[in-house]
C-alpha cells in the first residue's frame, strides 16, 4: 500500500481517498432522502384528522436542548479530527468521547419527547401529520443511533490500534456523517418546529 | 497546548451556529408574519448549513473538491425542485383554484 | 396450523400448485445436482463469495435472464388470456396479480439487473481499472438485489403475489383494498433490492471518477462509461425517493399508519408523486445505459468513430437533470389542473430535444461509414426506427390536454413497450452479443443471432403496433376481459401472435447459447469485433487483475490508435498487482436480508429482531475485521500473460 505523506492520514492511500469520496456521494443521497421526508412532511402538515397539530404538541425546552446538544457535539467532532491532524490521540479520544456522550444525550432528549408525543394522543397511528411527523424525527433518530454504535467501534479501533490511515480515514469518515446529521436537524428546527410553532 | 487544540475557525464557527439559532427562535419569541418568519428561517437554516459543509466537513479541501462541490450542489438543486414541485402540484394548486 | 395458514395462496390455482411443485423439484435438483458433482465447494469460493467484478456481472446478466422468463412468461399467459373476448383462461385477480408482477419482474428484476451486470462487466475494462472502488460493497449490491427478486418471486407460492399494479397506486394498495400480503412482499422486496442498486451507484461514481486509466480525461471516456455515469448520478439521488415511499408504504400496511389512506388526512395521491419522483428518473437509468451500447456497437460497426461526441455528452448531462423534473406528466389526469400540467408539459418536450439529437448523432455516424451487419449491429438499427416510434408517441402522450384522451388506456402500453423493449431490451441483447466473446471465450452464432434479431423486431411490431390502435378505440390497461361487441378483439388477437413472437425469438437466443457453446471456436482472439475502446485490449479470457500493466490514455479511442496507428498503449515493466480478497459476508448478509425481509412481511416480529441484529452485527463484524486485500507476485503475473498469449 502507497502512503503519501503530504497529506492527512485519512487521506493518505488511494483507498482512502475513494472511500471520502463515496461517502460524500453517499451524503448526497442522503440529502435527497431527507428531502423527500420534507416534502411529505409539508404535503401533509395540515392532514391532522382528528390528532391535534403541531402547534398543540410541540414543547420548545426539549427541542432547544435537543439542538445545542447536537450543535455542541458537531463541535466536539471536529475538534476531534482537528486533534487527529495533530497526531494528538489522547484528545482526539477525548472529544470523540464527547461528540459520542452528547449524540447519547440528545437520543435520551428525543425518547423523551417521543413518550410525550405518545402520552397527548400523537402515535403512529393518529393521523398523517402524527405519522409523517415521528416518521421523520424518526429516521433521524435512527441514523443518530447507528451513528452511536458505529462511532462507539470506531473509538475502539482507535483506542487499540492507534491512529493510523484506516482509523483515521474511518474517524474522519464519522465525522462528515455527524455534521451531516446536524445539518438535517438544523432543517427539522427550523421548518418542522419553529414553523409549527411560529 | 489547549490554544491548539481550539482552532480560532471552529470556535467562530460554533458561536456563530449558536447566533444563527439564537436568531432562527426570533420566530418563536416575537410576532411576525409567515412570509417574514419563513425568511428568517431559511437564510439561518440554509447558512447554518453552509456553515458545517465548508468549516467543519472541509468539504473544499481534497483533490476531489469540485466533485463534492458538485454533487452537493446537484442534490440540494434536485432536493429543492422535489420539495417545491410535490408542494406545487400537491398543496398550491388546489389552494389557487 | 394456524401459523402455517397464512403461508397459503389465497387465491390458488391448479397453475399456481404446478408450479410449486415444479420450484420445489428445481430446487431439489440443484442442490442434489451440487452434491453428486462435489461442486459445493467451487461455487462458493469462485461464485459466491467473489469480488471480482467480471464475475458479478456475469450472476447479474444470469439473473437477469432467469427473470426475463419469469416476466416473459407473465406477458404470455396476459396476451392469452386477451386474445378472445370474454376469455376464461385466468380471472380477474390473477390478471391483476400477472400485470403486477410483470411490470415489476421486468423493470426492477430485469432490466436494472441487466444494466447494473454490464456495467459491472464493461466499466473497468473500458477505463483501465482493476476493479471498481469497492469490490466488496458490490458484491453486497448484488446480494442485496439478488435476494430482494428471490423474495419478490416466491410471492406467487407463498401468501399471494401484489395485486395493485407496478405502480402501487393508494389506496388500492391499501390494506382496505389488497388484504393479502402481496403488497407486502411489493414493498419489501423492493426496497432490499433498491438499496443494493444505491450502493452500486455510489460504488460505480466512485470508480468512474477516481479509477480512470492515466490520461483519460473525462472527454476521453468511452461514451459506455459516460452513460453509465450519468444513470449512476440519477441512481444516486432517485433511489431515495423510493426507499422513503416504499417504507412509508410498509408503515401504512403493517403499522397501521395513514400517509396514503382516505382518511386521518392522509393523502392517496402523495404516493403517486412520490412513485413518479423516482419513477421518471428511473426511466433514464434504463434507457441511457441502452444508448451508451448503442454508441459503442454503431460506431464499431461502422467502422467510424461517434459523431458528435460532446453532443452526446452534454444531451446525457441535460437529461440528468430534466428526467427529473417532467415526473407529473405520468398522473396529468389527478386533478392539479391547467397551470401545473402546463408546465410538466412542457419539460415533457423538452427532454425529447437531447434525445433527438442523440438519434441524430447515430444516424450520422453511420452516414458515410462502412457498415458491417453483426447482430449487435442488426439490433441497433432495429431499435432506431422502432424506438422512434415510441418516442413519438410519447411526445403526443407528454400534451397534457391530449393525455385525457390516453391516459391508462392500451395506447399508453404500446407506447411504452415500443420505448422500453427496442430502447432498453434490444441494447441489452446487442451488449451481451457484443461482450459475450470477452465474458466466455467464444461467440455466439451469427445466423441464429440475426434470426433471433429479425424475428424479435418484428414480433415487437406485431405486438405492440395493435394497441395503440385498440387504445384510441378506448380499450382500457389492466383490465382482464372485454365484450366482443366492443371491436377489440382482433387487434388482441394480433398482438397475442406478437408476443408468441417474442416468445420464440428469446428462445432462438437460448438456443443460440446452446449451439454456440457446444460448436463455436475458441480461437477467436481478444479482439474478434474489431473494436475501438480499451476492454477490447486485454486478454481474452480477461485475466482476474484485468490488466497486467495500466495503460496510457490519449485519446477517446486508444485500442484503435494502437491498431491503426502504433501509438503504444502499454509500458513499464511488470509489476505485482494488489487485489481484493474475496468475502463470504455480502453473500450471508444477502440471505439474513430475504430472512428479514421475509418475517417483516409476514409480521414475525420475533424473527424480524433477531435478523435485524444478524445484519448489524455482519456489519459490525467487518469494523473490526482487518483486511489488506493480496498480492498476485509477479512470477504468477508473468505465468498468467504468456499463458494468454503474450505481455500487453
Amino acid at each position: 500500500m502507497k502512503i503519501d505523506h503530504s497529506l492527512p492520514l485519512e487521506y493518505s492511500t488511494e483507498q482512502n481517498r475513494l472511500k471520502i469520496l463515496g461517502f460524500w456521494i453517499f451524503l448526497g443521497a442522503e440529502i435527497m432522502l431527507f428531502a423527500t421526508l420534507f416534502a411529505s412532511y409539508f404535503v401533509l402538515v395540515n392532514g391532522t384528522g382528528n390528532g391535534p397539530s403541531g402547534a398543540e404538541i410541540f414543547e420548545i425546552t426539549p427541542v432547544l436542548a435537543e439542538t445545542i446538544l447536537l450543535l455542541t457535539s458537531s463541535f466536539t467532532i471536529g475538534l476531534a479530527i482537528h486533534a487527529m491532524r495533530l497526531g494528538n490521540k489522547k484528545a482526539m479520544l477525548v472529544f470523540f468521547g464527547i461528540t459520542l456522550v452528547l449524540g447519547l444525550a440528545f437520543l435520551g432528549v428525543e425518547i423523551y419527547e417521543f413518550v410525550h408525543y405518545v402520552h397527548v394522543g400523537a402515535g403512529l397511528q393518529t393521523s398523517a401529520f402524527t405519522a409523517i411527523l415521528l416518521t421523520t424525527l424518526g429516521t433521524h433518530g435512527a441514523h443518530v443511533t447507528f451513528g452511536l454504535f458505529w462511532g462507539l467501534f470506531i473509538l475502539l479501533q482507535v483506542k487499540k490500534n492507534g491512529l493510523t490511515p484506516e482509523t483515521t480515514n474511518k474517524s474522519f469518515i464519522f465525522s462528515l456523517y455527524w455534521h451531516f446529521l446536524d445539518v438535517v436537524w438544523i432543517f427539522i428546527f427550523s421548518f418542522v418546529y419553529l414553523k409549527g410553532m411560529m | 497546548m489547549m490554544k491548539e487544540l481550539f482552532p480560532r475557525k471552529q470556535v467562530i464557527g460554533f458561536i456563530f451556529s449558536l447566533v444563527l439559532t439564537a436568531v432562527a427562535l426570533l420566530v418563536y419569541f416575537m410576532d411576525m408574519s409567515f412570509a417574514v418568519g419563513m425568511t428568517i428561517l431559511l437564510v439561518t437554516a440554509f447558512i447554518q448549513a453552509g456553515l458545517q459543509l465548508i468549516l467543519f466537513m472541509h468539504a473544499g479541501e481534497s483533490e476531489d473538491k469540485t466533485t463534492i462541490y458538485t454533487s452537493i450542489y446537484y442534490g440540494m438543486a434536485i432536493a429543492i425542485i422535489t420539495v417545491l414541485g410535490t408542494l406545487l402540484t400537491l398543496v398550491w394548486t388546489y389552494q389557487f383554484q | 396450523m394456524e401459523f402455517f395458514e397464512r403461508f397459503a395462496v389465497p387465491h390458488p390455482s391448479p397453475a399456481i400448485y404446478a408450479s410449486m411443485v415444479a420450484i420445489g423439484l428445481t430446487v431439489i435438483a440443484i442442490f442434489a445436482g451440487l452434491t453428486y458433482f462435489k461442486k459445493w465447494g467451487f461455487l462458493w469460493r469462485e461464485w459466491l463469495t467473489t469480488v471480482d467484478h467480471k464475475r458479478i456481472g456475469i450472476m447479474y446478466l444470469i439473473s437477469a435472464i432467469l427473470m426475463l422468463f419469469r416476466g416473459g412468461a407473465d406477458a404470455i399467459m396476459m396476451r392469452a388470456q386477451l386474445a378472445a373476448p370474454e376469455n376464461k383462461l385466468l380471472d380477474a385477480q390473477h390478471y391483476n396479480e400477472i400485470f403486477s408482477t410483470h411490470g415489476v419482474v421486468m423493470i426492477l428484476f430485469m432490466a436494472m439487473p441487466f444494466i447494473i451486470g454490464l456495467m459491472n462487466f464493461v466499466i473497468p475494462l473500458q477505463i483501465g481499472a482493476r476493479d471498481v472502488a469497492f469490490p466488496r460493497l458490490n458484491a453486497l449490491s448484488f446480494w442485496l438485489f439478488f435476494a430482494g427478486a428471490m423474495l419478490f418471486n416466491i410471492s406467487f407460492v407463498v401468501g399471494g403475489s401484489p395485486d395493485a399494479g407496478w405502480t402501487s397506486y393508494f389506496p388500492l394498495a391499501g390494506n382496505d383494498f389488497s388484504q393479502s400480503v402481496g403488497t407486502n412482499y411489493y414493498m419489501i422486496a423492493i426496497q432490499i433490492a433498491g438499496l443494493g442498486t444505491l450502493m452500486t451507484g455510489i460504488n460505480f461514481l466512485a470508480t468512474i471518477l477516481k479509477m480512470r486509466a492515466p490520461g483519460m480525461t473525462l472527454m476521453k471516456m468511452p461514451m459506455f462509461t459516460w452513460s453509465a455515469f450519468i444513470a449512476n448520478i440519477i441512481i444516486v439521488f432517485a433511489f431515495p425517493v423510493l426507499t422513503v415511499a416504499l417504507a412509508m408504504g410498509t408503515l401504512d400496511r403493517l403499522f397501521g399508519a395513514n400517509f396514503f389512506t382516505s382518511n386521518n388526512g392522509g393523502m392517496d395521491m402523495l404516493w403517486a408523486n412520490l412513485f413518479w419522483v423516482w419513477g421518471h428518473p428511473e426511466v433514464y437509468i434504463l434507457i441511457l445505459p441502452a444508448f451508451g451500447i448503442y454508441s459503442e456497437v454503431i460506431s464499431t460497426f461502422a467502422r467510424r468513430n461517434l459523431y458528435g461526441y460532446k453532443s452526446m455528452v452534454g444531451s446525457m448531462v441535460i437529461i440528468s437533470v430534466l428526467s427529473f423534473v417532467v415526473w407529473v406528466h405520468h398522473f396529468f389526469t389527478m386533478g392539479q389542473g391547467a397551470f401545473v400540467n402546463s408546465i410538466f408539459s412542457i419539460t415533457t418536450m423538452a427532454i425529447a430535444v437531447p434525445t433527438g439529437v442523440k438519434i441524430f448523432n447515430w444516424l450520422f455516424t453511420l452516414h458515410k461509414g462502412k457498415i458491417v451487419i453483426t447482430t449487435p449491429m442488426l439490433y441497433s438499427l432495429l431499435f432506431i426506427p422502432l424506438f422512434t416510434i415510441g418516442g413519438v408517441t410519447g411526445v403526443m402522450l407528454g400534451m397534457s390536454a391530449a393525455d385525457y384522451q390516453y391516459h391508462n388506456t392500451m395506447f399508453l402500453v404500446a407506447h411504452f413497450h415500443m420505448v422500453i423493449i427496442p430502447g432498453v431490451v434490444f441494447a441489452m441483447l446487442a451488449g451481451l452479443t457484443y461482450y459475450w466473446p470477452k465474458m466466455f471465450g467464444f461467440m455466439l452464432n451469427e445466423r441464429i443471432g440475426k434470426w433471433s434479431a429479425w424475428t424479435i423486431g418484428i414480433s415487437t411490431l406485431v405486438a405492440f403496433m395493435p394497441m395503440f390502435f385498440s387504445g384510441l378505440d378506448g380499450q382500457a390497461r389492466r383490465m382482464y376481459t372485454y365484450s366482443e361487441a366492443s371491436g377489440f378483439a382482433i387487434w388482441n388477437m394480433i398482438s397475442f401472435i406478437g408476443a408468441a413472437g417474442l416468445a420464440v425469438g428469446f428462445a432462438l437466443i437460448v438456443y443460440n447459447i446452446y449451439y454456440s457453446f457446444r460448436y463455436a471456436s475458441r480461437d477467436i482472439g481478444s479482439d474478434p469485433w474489431d473494436a475501438r475502446t480499451l476492454e477490447w485490449s486485454t486478454h481474452t479470457p480477461v485475466p482476474e487483475y484485468n490488466f497486467a500493466k495500466i495503460p496510457q490514455i490519449d485519446s477517446v479511442e486508444p485500442f484503435w490508435d494502437q491498431k491503426k496507428h502504433g501509438k503504444k498503449l502499454f509500458e513499464g515493466e511488470l509489476e505485482k498487482i494488489h487485489m481484493p480478497n474475496n468475502s463470504g459476508i455480502p453473500f450471508i448478509m444477502g440471505i439474513l436480508f430475504f430472512l428479514w425481509g421475509f418475517s417483516f412481511i409476514f409480521a414475525m416480529w420475533i424473527p424480524v429482531i433477531i435478523f435485524t441484529l444478524a445484519i448489524f452485527g455482519c456489519m459490525a463484524y467487518q469494523s473490526f475485521e482487518k483486511d489488506h486485500g493480496r498480492y498476485i507476485p509477479l512470477e504468477e503475473v508473468e505465468e498468467t500473460e504468456n499463458k494468454l498469449g503474450g505481455n500487453r
